[in-house]
């Protein structure tokens, strides 16, 4: 159920994006884990090269309904869907596809940066090598390339082969969003990506979401409502698996439809 | 008292002092073990004792002081032994080793302190080590040259003797390595031509050709081992020209070739340092030598090197079939009751006694598949078996599936410590599970799956059980390592540190001479185990730091 007030122009341009627009569509998503239903009827559209937040209190489903985005629901055993998201018109829970194709065009970055027990270099090219590129000199473009669009060349650059480890964890951060970029995604989930890591890096990377954008449809979910408003274009606000309200983020700041989400964004309880 | 309780102080001395009981029962062990057998090969003094026996008769003995008790005097009285009136509760009873096997009746002897009545040091006394019948005590007399007394000096007569003993030893070197290298090369030619001959004919293409052509090439053979022979025969002749006189305790004069001694040293005359040197030569010979006399005498190098090859290839075998098994059960099987049951299964196999093992790997391996491998492959060696006896191959076999619950279980602990974070995010980069599993969960519990060969070596070099039943033997003719293709003979028996212990220690006709032997044997078991031990925890610390996993 989406929510959008009518006066408002963006809103109307949310709920009427053309298919060019749309990155990403979700339509009457229903997921369950065993008996309980964690996502109710969802349906949304997410526009190409813009930045889509999620926000909403712990255990709204706001990570559940991103992960659901590149099937990363699967490792669930007892996870199961209803409904359809749709990438590209394609319903991506559809039988013919290839989940490991699909999670190639839809990157993801965790909350806590899991870099590969490999060096910095091996860790950028670990989807390209994946995908059978052996060539020596294009992995070694496509590693700069992916660490200069994430921000840590400057870096990085004279130590590519030291072990990832040896990185500060805002740098893993933005290596593990490398790594996602460097096998050129068409959408980039990210769940929580600074909420572990401190102020300094936390604005690295939201600079660094801002300059993405430009390549890529991203779409973020956080805790930190301030986060939403600096760095989307449109926010979601979730609240027991509903979605609540969906859009433009100066709308929903300011200027919120439902008595919910005021709560929530002005601290009354979440 | 109650606050001191209440304090945890006691539980502190309690935990601390189980640790160290631990703690001093380890090296008290190492530490008994380790001085009972290296001392063995310290060049003890040689004395000269003057000996009265009960009817009052002098008697001369020459010996080494091997082993001392106390015994009480009343025993020694009821045992009828008079003339103690005089003495104290208790008396010390020596244990002398006086060696010259072939012409005493026994070559250790126990000798009541009261019986000596005097004891000497001398310079002169010479200890020989020999091929046959043990050591010999006594003074150089002469030295013999194709039976012709050579007029030397005391002096001159040991450098003389050492210089021709080492041209001896030479020489023995030398007939050693042509029969061993290419006698030995010749024969097991000779055996592959006439199995080439038998399989041949067994296969019905034996035409008269083909048997002139494999009678030429025998010949040939024969003729190659003719001229060997004649060397070999010369380097004997050489060897047996020279002899050596020896005066023993009872001043008989002991003519002995050279060639039958291996070495001789003169304890009294040497200083400390010369001790020290002789030490490490004799630890040295220890480990690098072939047994000899039934594994009384010599070294056991053929021992260490059969248990460490069978554990190498236990570890190669093992290794790949524990890991590919924790893969499955930890992350392709379903999480259900059947698969927790193959579990337990798995975890109960390492409780079953390691003789059963033995008793399987006899019956499996060594019958059913080496039986059928000598009749698809070997047939024309039949009857007399080539894997369908026992060997090393079967014996790692059967070690391997001993040590099989230990790697399997530490495996899925690794593959289970390794975070989901990093398995999400391989996928997520569009891995397919068996890419992620290839490429980041398996390197990353290589840590794990080396603390399970850990175990699994530390197990298997100590087992000698199953051994018995599967391929060790007492006395090895060859190691299952040699210069004749194809290099390795997995077929072969072998001996093993553990087997030698309890062959000499229980089925040696010489308990005495065999008992420093089972302390040095075990001590050297325990070293290598500790070797291969901590071989495989530097190659796992090496791992661990480089896949040292995610700290958070």
């Amino acid at each position: 159920m989406i929510t959008l007030p009518n006066s408002t122009i963006e809103a109307d341009v949310l709920n009427n994006l053309s298919a060019e627009e749309t990155a990403v569509e979700v339509k009457n998503l229903d997921l369950y884990y065993g008996d309980k239903q964690a996502l109710f009827d969802v349906s949304m559209k997410i526009p190409k090269g813009k930045v889509t937040a999620f926000i909403g209190p712990s255990g709204c489903g706001k990570s559940t309904l991103l992960r659901s985005i590149n099937r990363m629901n699967d490792l669930v055993d007892i996870c199961r869907i209803e409904g359809k998201i749709e990438l590209k018109g394609q319903n991506i829970y559809d039988k013919s596809v290839d989940v490991a194709s699909l999670r190639r065009r839809v990157g993801m970055v965790f909350q806590r940066p899991n870099p590969f027990p490999k060096s910095i270099y091996e860790n950028v090219v670990y989807g390209l090598r994946l995908q059978g590129i052996k060539d020596r000199r294009t992995l070694d473009e496509a590693a700069e390339l992916a660490l200069r669009s994430a921000a840590l060349w400057d870096e990085v650059k004279d130590r590519l082969h030291d072990n990832a480890f040896g990185l500060s964890g805002g740098q893993q951060q933005r290596l593990v969003i490398a790594r996602a970029i460097a096998i050129d995604p068409e959408v980039l989930l990210l769940d929580e990506p600074t909420s572990a890591l401190d102020p300094i890096s936390t604005l690295t990377i939201e600079e660094l979401i801002t300059k993405l954008k430009k390549k890529f449809t991203v779409v973020i979910v956080t805790h930190n409502m301030q986060q939403a408003a600096r760095v989307s274009d449109q926010t979601a606000f979730m609240y027991m698996g509903k979605l609540i309200e969906y859009s433009d983020t100066n709308t929903l700041f300011t200027a919120p439809e439902m008595k919910q989400t005021e709560d929530y964004i002005t601290g009354r309880y979440g | 008292m109650n606050k001191w309780f209440k304090s945890g102080t006691p539980w502190i001395w309690m935990t601390g002092g189980a640790v160290s009981i631990s703690l001093i029962m380890v090296v008290g062990l190492f530490l008994l073990i380790g001085w009972r057998g290296l001392s063995f090969f310290w060049p003890a003094t040689v004395y000269e004792f003057d000996m009265v026996d009960k009817q009052g008769n002098h008697m001369n003995v020459i010996g080494e002081i091997y082993d001392s008790e106390t015994v009480p005097k009343q025993q020694l009285i009821e045992a009828g032994i008079s003339g103690l009136e005089n003495k104290g509760d208790t008396l010390e009873r020596f244990l002398i080793k006086v060696g010259n096997r072939e012409y005493v009746d026994l070559d250790f002897q126990w000798i009541l302190e009261t019986t000596i009545k005097g004891k000497k040091i001398p310079d002169d006394i010479v200890v020989l080590e020999r091929t046959k019948n043990g050591n010999f005590y006594g003074y150089i007399k002469e030295i013999l040259e194709n039976g012709k007394t050579l007029t030397l000096s005391q002096d001159e007569l040991e450098i003389q003797f050492k210089t021709r003993l080492s041209m001896t030893q030479a020489l023995k070197d030398k007939e050693t390595d042509l029969l061993k290298g290419e006698i030995g090369r010749i024969n097991f030619d000779l055996e592959k031509i006439r199995l080439a001959k038998r399989k041949v004919n067994l296969d019905g293409e034996l035409s008269a050709q083909k048997i002139a052509q494999f009678a030429e090439q025998s010949q040939r053979l024969r003729d190659e081992y003719l001229v060997l022979e004649k060397q070999l025969f010369e380097y004997r002749t050489q060897a047996q020209r020279d002899s050596v006189v020896i005066t023993d305790m009872t001043g008989r004069d002991v003519t002995m070739p050279i060639a039958s001694v291996l070495d001789f040293y003169l304890p009294n005359k040497m200083t400390f340092i010369e001790k020290v040197l002789h030490w490490f030569h004799q630890t040295g010979k220890f480990v690098s030598d072939d047994p000899r006399e039934a594994n009384t005498e010599g070294g056991v190098f053929p021992a260490i090197f059969g248990t460490v090859f069978m554990v190498m290839l236990m570890a190669v075998i093992v290794t790949p079939f524990g890991v590919i098994a924790a893969i499955y059960l930890h992350e392709y099987a379903p999480k259900n009751t059947f698969t927790k049951f193959i579990r337990i299964a798995v975890i109960n196999l390492a409780g079953v006694p390691s003789i059963v093992y033995g008793v399987f790997g006899l019956g499996f391996f060594v019958y059913i598949v080496g039986g059928s491998i000598d009749q698809l492959l070997y047939p024309e060696a039949l009857p007399s078996p080539t894997f369908g006896s026992p060997g090393v191959l079967w014996s790692a076999l059967t070690l391997a599936i001993l040590t099989l619950p230990v790697v399997i279980v530490s495996t899925e602990e690794g593959l289970s410590r390794i975070p989901i974070s990093l398995r999400e995010g391989s996928l997520a980069l569009g891995a397919t599970k068996s890419e992620t599993l290839w490429r980041i969960i398996v390197p990353m519990a290589s840590p794990a799956i080396m603390t399970g060969l850990i175990l699994a070596v530390a197990r298997a070099a100590g087992e000698v059980a199953p051994l018995m039943l599967v391929g060790v033997v007492k006395m090895a003719p060859t190691l299952p390592v040699d210069g004749n293709f194809p290099y390795l003979h997995l077929e072969r028996k072998f001996m093993h540190l553990g087997f030698h212990i309890y062959d000499v220690g229980f089925q040696s006709p010489n308990v005495e001479a065999a008992r420093p032997l089972v302390y040095a044997t075990s001590f050297l078991l325990v070293t290598v185990i500790i070797g291969l031990n901590l071989t495989a925890i530097a190659i796992r610390n090496n791992l661990r730091e480089k896949y040292r996993a995610l700290e958070h």
